[in-house]
């Protein structure tokens, strides 16, 4: 009877579902731009600009610095900064690049071209964007919410037997969880004993690349973990924090391993080198490519209904939509599941490539693998 | 879509790297001085606390048991204890009872003997009497008879022969 109940429970949900998808459709129009296409690479990609549509788009600050002569350029937007006209946009015609301005300016702008191109000074040459980016705003806003849900968490061990009496409530509970997790399941078990010294970095790494890739759930906001530059500074850190400390031992192993002849040495050494490189690249390249994979592909699954509005009509997207819908509430789910993965992985990742860096070597290991060789 | 486009998804942006790595350090230091020192302080000390009560409680419990075992050790003697006097107090009962009835067994053989040699005097006693009362009543008797024909030394020799014929009792 139970069983009953909880089979028409489940049921009900899932026709609710999808009656909510069915309403969500339209709505989702929106989403495309006036032309009626969806550029899911636009979205996913990083921009100047905070998407809120159909509320409009807010453009972020540019910030320039330039030499010839040296100086920095502030300014509250790109529009600004193309109407100032000191800075320009470069237009393609005929295989060859022509500035934009007047009438043709205007009308970009009209149409939020000018956001998507590269402004050029017109004085002297580029020779840093500083601009702030979506993608900056999201790990800044997931790098204060991660610091107000640790530190607020840090207080409820103030007094000394809250220090020592069990975690109480869903918030203590929960985050208290998550650290001692990332002590005992990856820190302790990949680094061994040295991994107190490891212990901030993993839980840092760990929680802001959780907390940014659980914000690509959110709607409006977006995965700062899904750009590329930002798994490469998170990759780079682990490379540094992890390196700094590493033993002799491990230096002595990677570069002149002992029990091998000379020439092989010399082979194994910009091996080595590169592998340790090409371990950290992949590090920053898996996180980029899943965030950013699980947000192109909602955007694609979105994107058949538009595709198939152009191609067959709107009768035949009203029936798709639903169902395009409900494979996008599925990848929203698995990419709950891949928001924790991958923080986990990353973290997981670090901590082992810690492990090897901190490992102590034993020099009669080495020689012990070598007596058999020799008998052979 | 004609103007060159500036984002790419692969192309790094060195200016949000520059940004990010100000960012991620300032997080690093700050949850590493706000956040991780005193909650995993906190968690170790509290591990410490749960590991020391656990081996404290174990330590009491084996304590109890030893204590327990200690006093079912004791138990068991006493008991073993109490057996054995009880055994030791019936047995000298026993004897008590037994060597008061050899006294007395002995007491009643003595008494018997007693009476048995008083009666064997008494009874010597009486025949002495007896045989001097026979023999001067035979001595009158034959005084009686004998008066003439007989003196007196000649007589008594006579009666005396006589009276060792007699038999003892």
């Amino acid at each position: 009877m139970r069983a009953l109940n909880t089979n028409i429970r489940c049921r009900l949900v899932v026709l609710l579902l999808l009656a909510g998808c069915a309403c969500l459709a339209p709505c989702l129009a929106y989403a495309a731009d006036e032309e009626g296409e969806l550029d899911a690479v636009a979205h996913t990609a990083d921009g100047v600009y905070l998407d809120f549509a159909p509320f409009g788009a807010v453009e972020l600050p540019r910030i320039f610095l330039r030499k010839d002569p040296w100086g920095v350029d502030v300014f509250s937007s790109t529009r600004s900064a193309l109407l100032s006209e000191r800075y320009v946009i470069e237009h393609e015609e005929d295989g060859h690049a022509e500035v934009l301005h007047g009438e043709a300016l205007h009308a970009a702008i009209e149409h939020h071209e000018h956001l998507y191109a590269k402004p050029q000074p017109v004085l002297g040459s580029m020779v840093l964007d500083l601009s702030v980016t979506r993608h900056l705003v999201f790990g800044l806003l997931a790098a204060l919410i991660t610091v107000a849900v640790f530190v607020t968490l840090a207080q409820r061990y103030r007094r000394h037997e809250d220090r020592v009496s069990a975690p109480r409530g869903l918030f203590q509970n929960m985050f208290e969880g998550l650290i001692v997790f990332v002590r005992d399941e990856i820190a302790r078990p990949c680094i061994g004993p040295k991994y107190e010294q490891f212990t901030p970095f993993l839980l840092t790494a760990f929680t802001f690349i959780l907390c940014c890739n659980l914000m690509g759930l959110v709607p409006y906001a977006g995965a700062a973990t899904s750009n590329i530059s930002i798994t490469f500074t998170l990759a780079a850190f682990s490379f540094v924090v992890g390196q700094r400390r590493g033993t002799r031992a491990y230096w002595r192993h990677m570069f002149w391993a002992p029990g091998i002849p000379l020439p092989v040495k010399c082979l194994l050494a910009p091996i080595e080198l590169v592998s340790l490189i090409a371990k950290h690249f992949a590090l920053a390249v898996r996180l980029f490519a899943n965030m950013m994979s699980g947000s192109l592909l909602i955007l694609s699954l979105i994107g058949i209904i538009f595709t198939i509005n152009m191609l067959f009509g709107s009768l035949t997207a009203t029936f798709v939509a639903p169902l395009g819908i409900a494979f996008t509430l599925f990848i929203s789910f698995i990419k709950i599941a891949v928001a924790f993965i991958h923080a986990f992985v990353f973290t997981l990742l670090s901590a082992i490539f810690f492990g090897m860096a901190v490992e102590e070597h034993h020099e009669d290991e080495t020689h012990a693998e070598e007596q058999p060789a020799l008998a052979g | 879509m004609d103007i060159i486009v500036a984002q790419s998804l692969l192309e790094p942006n060195a200016g949000l790297i520059v940004y990010k790595v100000i960012v991620f350090a300032l997080l690093l230091f700050l949850l590493r001085r706000f956040a991780w020192k005193p909650i995993v302080s906190a968690l170790g000390e509290r591990e410490e606390t749960i590991d020391t009560s656990i081996r404290k409680a174990e330590r009491a419990l084996e304590e109890a048991r030893k204590t327990g075992e200690k006093n079912e050790e004791a138990r068991r003697a006493a008991e073993e204890n109490a057996r054995r006097v009880m055994q030791e107090a019936r047995a000298a009962a026993e004897r008590v009872r037994t060597e008061e009835l050899e006294k007395t067994r002995a007491r009643i053989r003595q008494m018997q003997e007693q009476a048995q040699a008083e009666i064997e005097r008494e009874k010597q006693r009486a025949l002495e009497e007896l045989r001097d009362e026979v023999a001067g009543l035979a001595i009158r008797t034959a005084e009686h008879i004998l008066e003439e024909t007989l003196d007196t030394d000649r007589q008594r020799k006579l009666v005396d022969r006589f009276i060792q014929q007699l038999p003892r009792n």
